[in-house]
């Protein structure tokens, strides 16, 4: 009998049945709900006379729309919003940001927790630790009801990181490389386990870059082994520590180990119109862009901001570009304001949108046209996603957005000058 | 919306054909995302190509390659296929969340058992898909094998999604 991993042991821990078939019914410690796919399950969740289990252990973000741009967002938002208000729900954060983001910055996320959301970034949790998975809205109904859900349990993946990360790498180029070696399906319904055995060890911001992309990958779960960084993360959020170190069992089955040395790893991007059709950027033809977009769940933090900050300081972005950042939630705008991140960018010539989705679902103010070519740190570039369906988007790191943005092209040799 | 299987009921369409990787933001662009029934029905498959979604008929079946249904977790393109009454989605395999969102809806997504069978289902092509059963027959008569649902998911189908298990308690 070989150990187990560590989302074998989450699962058990929570799970209602004895069922050993393919799918287990599970208990779940939180449940997040963003304003679009909430608004999609009120009326089904009112005519059946349902009601909330926990309120309690329900976060609800209004992110998509916020504020809305249009009055048929407006109707749907505001739906959300009396909804939550009517039900007294006492985690309705408005206008605060992007729900990822303030599932992370909530107690209700803990290391060792198992957490569903109506959104498939929900996955991004597993940065620090927790095993959080998408959903649609009829499932988060059936949660909301009963405080249970069903999940087939996941074969597991064990990415091994070692090395020293290049200071001018990120966790986005980790995870754009992993796209490259596995696809849009190579971590299908299985859990991605994440090892940081590097050297440098990655900043808990890279770690949410590289958990929130799993779900591009096709990962049901994407979590980190927890160790002296999740720690802190929680230690300064909390006070304390107050969730359970889960680690896997030294002889858990694993379906495939995967070993990154990040030593050799510089810039990534992928080109239109898929997450995994990655190159080095060094291998890239030359494009001139249009726009630069810095924000979205997947890159919106401070450390991605300060990254952007420090290319930009005393330069001015390009002529030919709009530079959109949004941060990820209104508490790391605070951040990114009191350590003049702001001022140095919007010097720059950036411009900073209110918290929240934005443009890339192709929601508001920064949504593409047709001639548009895009370098953004968000974590689709699916054809027609962040506006018109011949507009096209490259995804890369903050970093390399901020150096495309100063040049007005993302170029093979945009690291050969330094900064 | 469709009319929810039976055990015992088949479902006789035309072929609609993607390839791999189709994502739901090509299935139903944000833009149609709405409350308005109309207007998501009328986003299926609209940047892709405009023109396919006024010429669905009902019990049509959707016919991917590989991950079909991939990205988001938005239920609206369940929706936009199921308010275009789509019986059926046949894939060499389907993307998780897709796949759920499918399943409580009572929309039978079938893989392919022989990835190679993908060959045989060419677009407009008239075939007979019976979910609980998992085989698929062409106007030609020749069958092909679907991986079966299982027992777990035969019985969301049969009750016609996950809510109609909800007596208010937890399902059983």
């Amino acid at each position: 009998m070989s150990g187990m991993t560590l989302s074998d042991k989450v699962i058990d821990a929570h799970a209602i049945d004895d069922d050993t078939t393919l799918y287990r019914k599970v208990n779940v410690d939180a449940v997040l709900g963003p304003d679009a796919t909430i608004a999609l399950l009120i009326d089904s969740f009112e005519k059946r006379g349902l009601s909330v289990w926990d309120k309690d252990k329900v976060l609800l973000a209004n992110d998509h729309f916020s504020p809305p741009a249009t009055a048929e967002h407006a109707d749907i938002a505001n739906r959300f919003l009396a909804f939550a208000r009517g039900l007294n729900m006492p985690n309705l954060l408005l206008d605060r940001g992007i729900c990822h983001q303030l599932m992370i910055e909530h107690k209700l996320c803990q290391a060792g927790g198992l957490i569903v959301g109506a959104d498939s970034h929900t996955i991004m949790a597993g940065g620090v630790s927790a095993c959080a998975t998408g959903m649609g809205a009829t499932d988060i109904t059936f949660t909301l009801a009963t405080g249970t859900t069903w999940l087939r349990r996941p074969e597991t993946i064990a990415v091994r990181f070692h090395g020293e990360l290049p200071e001018q790498s990120s966790g986005r180029d980790i995870v754009l490389e992993l796209l490259r070696l596995l696809g849009e399906s190579g971590a299908r319904y299985r859990t991605l386990e994440f090892h940081d055995e590097s050297v440098t060890r990655l900043c808990q911001d890279d770690r949410f870059a590289i958990s929130n992309m799993a779900v591009e990958i096709g990962a049901k779960f994407g979590v980190f082994v927890p160790d002296e960084i999740t720690e802190a993360y929680y230690v300064e959020r909390d006070g304390e520590f107050l969730g359970i170190k889960v680690r896997p069992d030294a002889d858990a089955r694993y379906e495939r180990v995967i070993d990154v040395d990040l030593s050799e790893l510089d810039a990534r991007v992928a080109k239109p119109w898929q997450p995994s059709n990655v190159v080095a950027l060094r291998e890239l033809e030359p494009v001139k862009i249009t726009t630069a977009f810095l924000g979205s769940c997947a890159s919106g933090r401070l450390g991605d901001i300060e990254a952007a900050a420090n290319e930009l300081a005393g330069r001015q972005v390009h002529p030919n570009v709009r530079f959109v950042v949004i941060p990820a939630s209104v508490e790391v705008f605070k951040k990114a304001l009191r350590a003049g991140y702001v001022e140095t960018l919007t010097d720059a010539g950036a411009i900073f949108n209110h918290s929240s989705c934005g443009a890339c679902g192709g929601i508001d103010k920064g949504v593409l046209g047709a001639d548009d070519i895009c370098v953004s740190s968000s974590n689709r570039n699916f054809r027609g996603r962040m506006g018109h369906w011949e507009s096209q988007t490259y995804l890369a790191s903050p970093r390399t957005v901020a150096r495309a943005a100063l040049r007005g092209e993302l170029a093979p040799d945009l690291y050969a000058e330094a900064r | 919306m469709t009319e929810t299987p039976t055990r015992t009921g088949t479902v006789t369409g035309r072929i609609w054909l993607f390839g791999d990787d189709m994502n739901t933001d090509v299935i139903h662009p944000p833009a149609f995302f709405s409350l308005d029934p109309e207007k998501v029905k009328r986003g299926l498959f609209h940047g892709y190509d405009p023109t396919i979604q006024p010429n669905i008929q009902p019990n049509d079946i959707i016919v991917g390659g590989r991950n079909f249904g991939c990205g988001s977790s938005r239920e609206t393109s369940i929706r936009a296929i199921k308010l275009n009454k789509i019986g059926a989605i046949i894939a060499i395999d389907f993307a998780r969340i897709f796949f759920r969102n499918a399943t409580n809806n009572g929309l039978p997504c079938l893989p392919l058992a022989d990835p190679a069978d993908l060959a045989k289902l060419t677009a407009g092509q008239r075939i007979t898909v019976d979910p609980f059963a998992a085989t698929l027959t062409t106007e030609a008569g020749e069958t092909v094998a679907l991986e079966s649902p299982g027992e777990f998911i035969s019985q969301i189908w049969a009750a016609g999604g996950l809510l109609q298990m909800l007596p208010g308690s937890p399902a059983e």
